[in-house]
Formats: structure tokens, C-alpha cells, sequence
């Protein structure tokens, strides 16, 4: 019945900045849609329009095959250099 | 004509000097395959997220550039065949947001470059700042010492 919504609407960030195009080069602006692991934060997280989460999957996959964002860290990475290399 | 972008990395075990030469003949294969290279981008020695071939730093070079779309083919495979090379990743600008965003990153790697170039002329401006930072550092050092009989103080007076 009169369910409340159990967390605040959210709203797309890159709407918001206006996002036209993302550079995969440009690895500190991904970092918002990489979880502690570098996954891909799913969209229901971060709130991304499907437009937008549409173009930064893209990007960071792109940005894993030019060795700029790991594709997965072990539990050891974790704990040694948590996001050092994402500058 | 279609604008595209190659993101290439060099192995490291090689020399300065080799590195500029694979640079050069990276992009003498772009030119020979009837490419226009706009701008390059040097975004230098760089720590890889994860190793490739076992080595744990790389290269990185970008070239901003257009040809017949036809032409990368043959492009890919001659990198293919550079073992000098880690990995490379090709990147189209096709649609017309793309295009615009192909332009900004062209501009916006042009200024870097000239930047550089500004920074290597003069040399004796950043010599400069080094120089004044070494006095600070002795300072800093000076009122630590004299904190200790200070605290060595206090027990005595309880």
C-alpha cells in the first residue's frame, strides 16, 4: 500500500553536466561509473540516463583495451592501491 | 575521408632514442597509406593497468589523423606485424557529434603541444622555484628541534 520510496530519485549526472561526447583518455571522469573493483556500475546505482550509461560502457571498455582501466583487480590489488592509477 | 584516432603503445624496454624512431615509422605507416596526420598527442611513459606481454609500463601515443576508411585494414595489419608494439586501439569518428568532439581533441592536443614546446624553451623559470623550496624545508626542520625541551618540560613541572 502506501509504499514510500526507499531511496531519493535519482538523476543522470551527465545529463545534468550536459554530456556530449566522452574521451576514454580521460580516466578520472569514468571513475564515477566504476565500482572499488572496476566494474561497470549498473545504472539502477548511479542513476545514468540509458543514453548516457549506453556511452560510458563503451568508453571504459575501450579505456580497458588501451590498458588505461584494469579489468578486473585481485583482493590483494584492492588493498594495495585503491584507484592510484586512476589519475 | 574519414577522421579516425590510434592510441599506441610502445614497449619500454627500449631506448629514448628507439622509441622516437617507432614513433616516427608508426606514423610514417599511416602517412604511406595515404593518411593525414591532423596532431599527435605524447602522453608519455605511463604505469599500465594490467601487464602485457610481462611488462608493467608502456609508451603511449596518440595520433589524430584521417584516410579512406579502406586504408585502415592495411594500417592494422603492418601494426600487427610491429613487434615494437604492445597494443594499439583504433577509434572512428563517424557521426557528426563525433566529428566536432575529433575536432576539440585535435585542438585541445595542439595546445598541450604547444605548451611543451613553451616549457622547454625556458628552463631557467622552473629552476627557479626549486631553488627557493630547499631554505623552506631547512625552516620547517628548525622548530621541531626546539619543541623537544619543551615537552620535556612539562613531566617535570607535574
Amino acid at each position: 500500500m502506501s509504499e514510500k520510496r526507499k531511496y531519493k530519485k535519482r538523476f543522470c549526472k551527465y545529463c545534468e553536466a550536459k554530456v556530449d561526447f566522452m574521451d576514454y583518455k580521460e580516466v578520472g571522469a569514468l571513475r564515477f561509473s566504476l565500482s572499488e573493483r572496476y566494474k561497470i556500475m549498473p545504472r539502477r546505482l548511479t542513476g545514468n540516463c540509458k543514453k548516457h550509461q549506453d556511452m560510458i560502457s563503451i568508453v571504459i571498455k575501450r579505456a580497458r583495451a588501451a590498458a588505461l582501466v584494469p579489468y578486473t583487480v585481485t583482493r590483494k590489488a584492492v588493498v594495495t592501491q585503491p584507484f592510484e592509477n586512476l589519475r | 575521408m574519414r577522421k579516425y584516432e590510434n592510441l599506441v603503445i610502445v614497449k619500454p624496454t627500449l631506448t629514448a632514442e628507439e622509441i622516437q624512431a617507432s614513433v616516427k615509422a608508426i606514423e610514417e605507416v599511416i602517412t604511406s597509406n595515404g593518411g593525414e596526420i591532423a596532431t599527435t598527442d605524447t602522453m608519455g611513459m605511463r604505469k599500465l593497468a594490467y601487464p602485457i606481454e610481462k611488462n608493467e609500463r608502456g609508451y603511449f601515443h596518440v595520433i589524430y589523423y584521417s584516410v579512406a576508411p579502406a586504408a585502415i585494414t592495411e594500417i592494422e595489419r603492418r601494426f600487427r606485424l610491429n613487434e615494437e608494439l604492445l597494443r594499439f586501439v583504433t577509434i572512428k569518428y563517424d557521426t557528426n557529434r563525433e566529428i566536432k568532439a575529433w575536432d576539440g581533441l585535435v585542438e585541445k592536443a595542439n595546445k598541450k603541444a604547444a605548451m611543451s614546446a613553451k616549457a622547454a624553451e625556458t628552463p631557467a623559470a622552473t629552476e627557479v622555484p626549486a631553488a627557493t623550496e630547499t631554505p623552506v624545508v631547512e625552516e620547517a626542520a628548525a622548530p621541531v628541534v626546539e619543541e623537544v625541551p619543551v615537552a620535556e618540560a612539562t613531566p617535570a613541572a607535574e
